[in-house]
């Protein structure tokens, strides 16, 4: 449940941020769950109520990363579609759940038909860009993006996807222009949306090789939003580039610590062992071998971690878990992993012939062009 | 990590988006991004073979009238800026005359803006041959009244291009002797300027045969628009039945409810061009030849913000992208969904099959007839007597005419011969009148009333069992004619009312019809 580590903060404190349910004040979802099953019980036909009901359980999902959560979202859904059946806005967050819960294919296939039933939703027009960038259909979501920039000029959300898209074709310069125009763009009171966008400002920066300006930008993010464990990650790979490995591993164990995914645990071994701590790294290795291979078949799982991780230690089993995530998603790091699982089991023509393909769409991420590199060098 | 950080973008951005909500659509502002864009906001497109005031029955057509009218609802008397043309938009009027919905010939419209006394507080002023001087110093404080171009007090002033597009060859329309084209101001009122000496001068008779004009007048369009959008709660006239006529009331050339756009003035573009240079022969075809009928629409484009930069130099703001469009009148207003209206304004006519079923079986037909509660029949679904406002078919375009996409252009058969004046009939097509929608479109054609009738009556083709000639065929919202006098020749417009004595007429007042 990677989206719902992702968002646990959104409206959560450290108090409950790790799904402690038994904390004495209520959350907000809570506070908002509970104050929506009062007005239900009173009004048991109003279809607007479950909607609200069912976003509710989203953040509550992302408050306690407890996919159950989803289900019942999913069920408050269904009752409002029960009572409304062309209910739109039952619709919408039906395929912002699918999008959480990482069923790329039918979030684009449910979004796709809401597009045809309201062509100027731009909301409609993100969640195609989102499940189409997952599934490496950039054309589309190329497409999809420059609608939501036509249709409402500087809106943030068309803004944050199009500067995803700019990094993703290598322009990051251009991606930078959008991420901060859609900064000077979100009202202040939305403290989370602006620690997110200073984030991802940090993230580009970085790959920009701005370390300084990243360091600032994180730094703004973790005012806007203290612990926010996106910052805080990114963070810790600022530290990496200042040789400052042993900070980089308090970042890491921090984040881990308020999202306890294993897809954060990697990075943490990661920093650990870049901090030449590789005892404690390899036992949480194995920690992480574990927890991710027991989610492997999800559609939300830690697979690119997983490639990573067994490529060199089991590059047969790194290779398997390539192909089974190629069947879903031919997304360029998608594909940058399965030529590096290609890469480390030998079959290098293949690995060069992939991540040729994967650096067709433009990525410059620094990451990736160090992988691509090792490939084409080692033919 | 980069998995992640896709996810995120999507999340939340979600999050920021969820509670948007949509603006409600009103006529002259047809889809909500134009209601925030007034100046790229198109209300009419008018296309017809165009006719002198002594014009002859049966005259051959020899060229055609284009008028497209943009930014809704000016008071005549909103000083002081008034109502420049955006130099940000480009105006288009496009014709497609191979029958494929796809350009062929196209006009655009730049304009650009001066300001001649920065200081003054209006873009307007005038008095007197002499205009007013300080009692203590003698300076000039107001500029004598404006008559012509070059008065000083015409103190924003606009000029403009005009290009014609013909595949890839483009051609800038100028005056014969190089001298700028100026844009016709609004009409501030008696003491400020002669508003008719400007509307005459800027009238630019120029090569190739072709005219141009551009500035602010009348808004020719009539309707009553608070009954319409109240619901289509229209008023009670001599029938006793809301919203139908009498058979006089039908005939009479004069209003029984207020026409909510008298007094208001709008931008308009106008254009007249040889018939030779609109169609796919180069010639004047006969009414009877496929090659007669083209399809014409407008469109506003401003720059669009690209998620690909063009490579060198970096530049967000690439192509232009349209805003707006227009074909057929009230499509957009009466015909797509309100969650459609958007994407129909900025896509294509090509691509219009996506919205086929709003056009073969419009809302509107469901909600009129629910309306009557059973008093008025519909034809049923699809409404196939509709397509040749979406197609090239009889009884506008000649038999044999290939049909080309469903799109909603304004389709004008040129070899039709223009109706003269004083035998116009309002009803157009639907009131034996050839040379009127949906044949192309005049100014006198009372396309609300016609719009109704075809909507609900199927009157484009052979009428359906239920048709009732006296309901059916008499709706209307009782408002005939404009408010002012169209001219007879080009550019056809009415003046500016202006400012100082502009009059919107009322319900209840003289002329504007009952309350009820």
């Amino acid at each position: 449940m990677r989206l719902v580590f992702l968002l646990t903060f959104l409206f959560a404190s450290a108090a409950y941020s790790s799904g402690n349910d038994s904390a004495n004040s209520p959350s907000p979802a809570q506070t908002k769950i509970a104050r929506l099953e009062e007005s239900i019980a009173k009004s048991p036909a109003n279809a607007r109520l479950y909607n609200q009901l069912a976003l509710a359980f989203c953040s509550r999902a992302r408050e306690t990363a407890d996919p159950v959560f989803y289900d019942r979202a999913g069920a408050a859904l269904r009752k409002s579609l029960e009572l409304e059946p062309s209910n739109f806005e039952a619709a919408k967050i039906h395929v912002w759940a699918l999008l959480g819960k990482h069923e790329f294919q039918e979030a684009r296939d449910e979004a796709e038909r809401l597009r045809k039933r309201a062509p100027d939703d731009v909301l409609v027009y993100g969640y195609l860009v989102d499940a189409n960038v997952e599934l490496g259909d950039y054309k589309a979501a190329e497409e999809a993006a420059q609608w939501m920039l036509d249709l409402r000029p500087g809106n943030v959300p068309g803004l944050t996807r199009a500067a995803y898209l700019r990094e993703l074709f290598g322009d990051l310069e251009g991606a930078i222009q959008f991420m901060s125009q859609a900064y000077e763009r979100t009202p202040p009171q939305e403290r989370e949306d602006l620690a997110w966008i200073s984030t991802q400002l940090g993230h580009l920066y970085l790959s920009a090789g701005q370390v300084e300006s990243a360091e600032q930008a994180l730094q703004q993010a973790l005012q806007h939003f203290p612990d926010y464990h996106y910052a805080l990650g990114q963070l810790a790979k600022v530290r990496k580039a200042q040789t400052k490995f042993d900070e980089a591993v308090s970042l890491e164990r921090r984040r881990y610590a308020l999202a306890p995914h294993p897809e954060n645990l990697y990075q943490l071994a990661e920093a650990l062992m870049q901090a030449q701590r590789p005892e404690e790294a390899r036992r949480l290795f194995a920690t992480f071998e574990k927890q991710a291979l027991a989610e492997m078949e999800k559609s939300d799982n830690s697979n690119r971690e997983l490639i990573f991780h067994f490529a060199r230690r089991n590059p047969r089993k790194a290779l398997e878990i390539a192909r089974w995530e190629l069947k879903r998603r031919q997304d360029v790091y998608t594909l940058d992993a399965y030529a590096w699982a290609l890469y480390c089991g030998g079959k290098r023509a293949e690995a060069r012939r992939q991540m040729k393909e994967a650096l067709a769409v433009g990525i410059k991420d620094p990451e990736v062009v160090k992988r691509a590199t090792i490939i084409n060098r080692g033919l | 990590m980069m998995k992640g950080f896709t996810l995120k973008v999507a999340a939340a951005a979600s999050v920021l988006l969820l509670s948007a909500i949509h603006a409600n659509a009103s006529n002259h502002r047809e889809a909500p991004i134009t209601a925030l864009d007034h100046k790229a906001d198109i209300t009419d497109l008018y296309a017809f073979v165009s006719y002198g005031p002594d014009q002859a029955p049966n005259t051959p057509p020899s060229k055609v009238t284009i008028i497209l009218c943009v930014d809704p609802l000016l008071d005549p008397a909103n000083g002081p800026t008034f109502f420049p043309f955006d130099p940000d938009v480009r105006y288009e009027i496009k014709i497609d005359n191979d029958h494929d919905a796809e350009e062929d010939v196209v006009f655009q419209f730049r304009f650009k803006t001066e300001y001649r006394l920065p200081a003054v507080f209006t873009a307007l002023a005038g008095f007197g041959d002499q205009g007013a001087n300080a009692p203590g110093t003698g300076n000039l404080v107001v500029p004598p009244r404006i008559n012509s171009f070059e008065s000083l007090g015409l103190n924003q002033r606009q000029t403009y291009t005009a290009v014609m597009i013909t595949g890839r060859r483009a051609i800038e329309l100028e005056n014969a002797d190089g001298s700028p084209l100026f844009v016709v101001p609004g009409n501030a009122g008696p003491r400020t300027m002669d508003y008719e000496a400007l509307f005459a001068s800027g009238t630019y008779n120029l090569e190739n045969g072709i005219s141009v004009f551009a500035g602010t007048t009348d808004d020719p369009f009539w309707i009553d628009l608070g009954a319409a959008f109240d619901t289509a709660n229209f008023r009670t006239l001599g029938s006793g039945v809301p919203g139908v006529l009498t058979a006089s009331e039908d005939q009479a050339k004069q209003n029984f409810a207020s026409d909510t756009v008298s007094g208001f003035a709008v931008n308009a573009i106008a254009i007249e061009v040889p018939i030779e240079l609109l169609t796919s022969t180069g010639q004047v075809e006969p009414a009877d030849s496929p090659a007669a009928t083209i399809g014409i629409w407008g469109t506003t484009s401003r720059r669009q913000e690209t998620v690909r930069r063009s490579p060198s130099p970096p530049r967000s703001s690439g192509p232009y992208r349209q805003v707006q469009r227009i074909g057929n009148p009230l499509i957009n207003e009466l015909i797509i969904g309100i969650g459609s209206k958007d994407r129909f304004s900025m896509d294509r006519p090509q691509r219009d099959s996506q919205f086929a079923e709003f056009f073969l079986d419009p809302p509107i037909v469901r909600i009129v007839e629910a309306l009557y509660g059973g008093a008025l029949n519909v034809p049923a679904a699809p409404r196939t007597d509709l397509l040749p406002l979406v197609n090239y078919a009889p009884p506008i375009a000649a038999p044999g005419t290939p049909a080309g996409p469903v799109a909603d252009l304004l389709r004008l058969n040129t070899g039709v011969p223009a109706t003269p004046p004083g035998a116009i009939n309002r009803l157009g097509l639907l009131g034996g009148d050839p040379a009127g929608f949906p044949n192309g479109r005049r100014l006198e054609d009372d396309v609300v009333d016609i719009v109704l009738r075809a909507g609900v009556g199927g009157a484009l083709a052979a009428s359906f069992p239920e048709f009732n000639p006296d309901v059916n065929g008499r709706l209307g919202d009782g408002v005939n004619v404009n408010d002012a006098d169209y001219r007879t020749q080009f550019p056809y417009l009415a003046s500016c009312p202006e400012g100082r004595n502009r009059r919107h007429i009322d319900p209840g007042e003289p002329g504007g019809g009952p309350v009820d």
